[in-house]
């Protein structure tokens, strides 16, 4: 076969990639391999990814992007709070990766789920990490989320962790439509924000801060 | 949680209050879900038995509250054992009403995937907070080409945790109860089967229609427009009603005469269904229903249906509306068909249960004995709560009694009288009549 005239674009590589991985259950042996097989050079490749870790990477960087992107346009999203722009992220990115659902799960077998983070989604840590950083900031200058000190710095963390549960939740999914995942993200978004929010317990540190400043006074009650 | 909070101001009083007591059962479940788990970290073999026993305790001591006060009426026919299903209606159409609000993402979400376009996109204006609960889900207000639209959407999940909590349930609280399962399993069926259509939104749009249709000449009564092409299966589309629930429209102090229309409405409503449909709206909570200024009543839900056999239908109805009660062998010949009396009981059992069932029926008949009846009298009322309280002690009610129609049958006809006395109506009661074939 002649070799193609075109230049090849990284999102043909990335399906090349993905069709291989599938087709045949395991990552190609070298470059040299699966240059070959799509009648590639090595250097067409080496244009655009270094390694294989580095396509894998790219693709879920890719999807991650293109879920935050879709949302961000959505007429409604500059009327959502902090908490919705969590919810609408995890519900796109969710619906994204239905349409590669199986180089996912292999991308996440197979990148060894450790202690940690799976090396094929430490560009998607970077790119979630970034947007909690925003929303969360956003939350706290319209006082939706508390400030806290020592702590709001670990929010961000917090919704990684978030999107660790949800992703491994929704690999092991078995509901028609993965119905469950909805109600998952649903509830675990809302059970981190509502830690993020302003709460008793805020009130009871706070009354307590203060009644140590004060205890003195407690000597002088006579009940 | 102040976001969730100000979505659930919307929920009519009536609602909040009813629900409050649930609130609590809710608080110690999750507590024991937290104790469980907790223990779990440093036990890692801990099963899930003390969990469900732990639940199921409280679950059932909110049930015994209940027994204290809403169910009083319904405990009538229900024979105290019964009760228990009934509770379970109650406890899980009630309990979810403290689901919180759907946010607006997952309705974007919910739309997307059953219409493939955003609220945004399909309506001309839609309000992404909710104005209301519905049993099982929340409603938005939407318009469309001028028109004004109520939008219900459900709650995602609801139809798995029906019948996981039944299941989880069930064989704790009969073990408290001290009963048998097999005995209630009858019971148990039909309200589960009750529960998930109740879910299932393509039936309720197409009995909605079915049943606005059918019952479109009773003077008085309005029914929203339903639209099954912006509908699915977790959403529904109807036209907006103006109007008031009964508690708000008895504070603006309606007279006498409009109350009279409105309950005429309900008592016609219900009949009509029962003796020319056979099958009835089965929830007659005052949250199903608006009331217009004018003294319409507009109905909302029809997520509910009984149907009657013509097994029970026949003999049911022929005590109320044949003279069969003046004759014991035939009034214990139709008590039989009902199972209220047992093929095993011995003679002195058939004796009482005889008389105590006369009473209850005559008690439950007294409406249609006359051509007009005063709901508000409170001596009605007091004489069947009494009844109940009266068999709720009685040891012979320890078993169940009565088949498994009654429950939604019962529910559904002191849920009526019971508004109907709210409303303090006095209507005609020989409008829609039962219709007996075979006089026995």
């Amino acid at each position: 076969m002649a070799k193609k005239m075109t230049l090849i674009s990284a999102e043909e590589l990335q399906n090349a990639y993905v069709d291989y991985v599938l087709t045949h259950g395991t990552k190609p042996k070298s470059v040299y391999v699966f240059a070959k097989a799509n009648n590639l050079t090595e250097e067409e490749f080496y244009n655009y990814f270094a390694s294989f870790e580095g396509i894998e990477q790219s693709i879920w960087t890719d999807l991650c992007q293109k879920a935050l992107t879709g949302v961000e346009s959505q007429e409604v999203w500059s009327q959502y709070s902090s908490r919705e722009k969590a919810l609408a992220f995890f519900y796109a990115f969710i619906e994204l990766l239905k349409s590669k659902r199986s180089f996912v799960l292999y991308s996440l077998k197979h990148s060894g789920m450790m202690i940690g983070t799976p090396s094929a989604i430490t560009g998607v840590k970077n790119i979630v990490e970034a947007f909690a950083a925003g929303i969360i900031n956003q939350g706290i200058e319209s006082g939706e989320l508390a400030n806290r000190r020592f702590f709001t710095s670990k929010y961000k963390d917090a919704l990684w962790i978030q999107f660790g549960f949800i992703l491994n939740f929704w690999a092991k999914d078995n509901s028609v439509g993965f119905d469950k995942t909805d109600e998952a993200i649903e509830r675990g978004i809302n059970v981190t924000f509502d830690l993020f929010e302003k709460s008793a317990l805020d009130s009871l540190f706070d009354y307590g801060k203060f009644m140590m400043n004060n205890g003195g006074m407690k000597q002088n009650m006579k009940f | 949680m102040p976001k969730s909070m100000k979505e659930q101001d919307s929920i009519p009083t009536s609602k909040t209050q009813r629900s409050a007591k649930f609130v609590k059962t809710g608080f110690k479940v999750g507590g024991n879900y937290i104790k469980h788990y907790s223990k779990k970290l440093f036990n890692p073999a801990l099963n899930k038995d003390e969990l469900n026993l732990d639940n199921a305790t409280d679950i059932y001591n909110s049930l015994s509250e209940l027994k204290g006060s809403a169910l009083k009426v319904a405990q009538m026919l229900s024979m105290d054992k019964n009760i228990l299903p009934k509770a379970y209606v109650d406890q899980f159409s009630m309990s979810l009403y403290n689901a919180p609000p759907l946010s607006g993402p997952l309705i974007v979400k919910t739309f997307t995937r059953y219409f493939g376009k955003t609220p945004f996109q399909i309506f001309d204006e839609f309000n992404i907070r909710s104005t209301n609960a519905a049993s099982i889900g929340q409603v938005h207000q939407a318009s469309l080409e001028g028109k004004k639209l109520a939008i219900k959407i459900q709650y995602p999940g609801v139809g798995d945790s029906i019948s996981s909590d039944l299941k989880m349930v069930k064989p704790f609280a009969f073990r408290l109860l001290g009963m048998s399962q097999k005995e209630l399993e009858v019971y148990m069926s039909e309200v589960e089967e009750r529960l998930l259509e109740e879910t299932d939104y393509d039936l309720e749009i197409k009995r909605s229609i079915e049943f606005s249709e059918a019952c479109k000449n009773i003077p008085n009564l309005i029914f929203p427009t339903y639209f099954p092409d912006l509908s699915s299966k977790r959403i529904i589309t109807m036209g907006w009603l103006d109007g008031l629930h009964m508690k708000e429209f008895m504070k603006t102090n309606p007279s006498q005469a409009i109350c009279n229309q409105v309950g005429q409405v309900l008592w016609d409503f219900y009949n009509f269904q029962q003796h020319e449909l056979r099958a009835v709206h089965a929830d007659p909570h005052p949250g199903n229903f608006l009331i217009t200024q004018d003294g319409k009543l507009g109905v909302i839900d029809f997520g509910c249906i009984k149907e009657m056999p013509a097994d029970f239908y026949e003999p049911f109805f022929s005590m109320t509306s044949t003279n069969i009660l003046q004759d014991k062998t035939k009034t214990i010949k139709t008590f039989r068909q009902l199972e209220m009396i047992r093929k095993d009981d011995t003679p002195a059992q058939v004796e009482f249960f005889y008389q105590v069932y006369k009473e209850m029926i005559e008690l439950f008949a007294q409406p249609y004995m006359s051509q007009t009846f005063d709901f508000s009298k409170k001596g009605y009322f007091d004489n069947l709560y009494n009844y109940g309280e009266r068999i709720a002690r009685m040891p012979e009610f320890k078993q169940a009694r009565g088949v498994k129609h009654f429950i939604y049958v019962n529910r559904t006809n002191f849920g009526l009288y019971n508004m109907l006395h709210d409303l303090g109506a006095i209507v005609r009661t020989d409008t829609w009549k039962p219709h007996i074939h075979t006089p026995q």
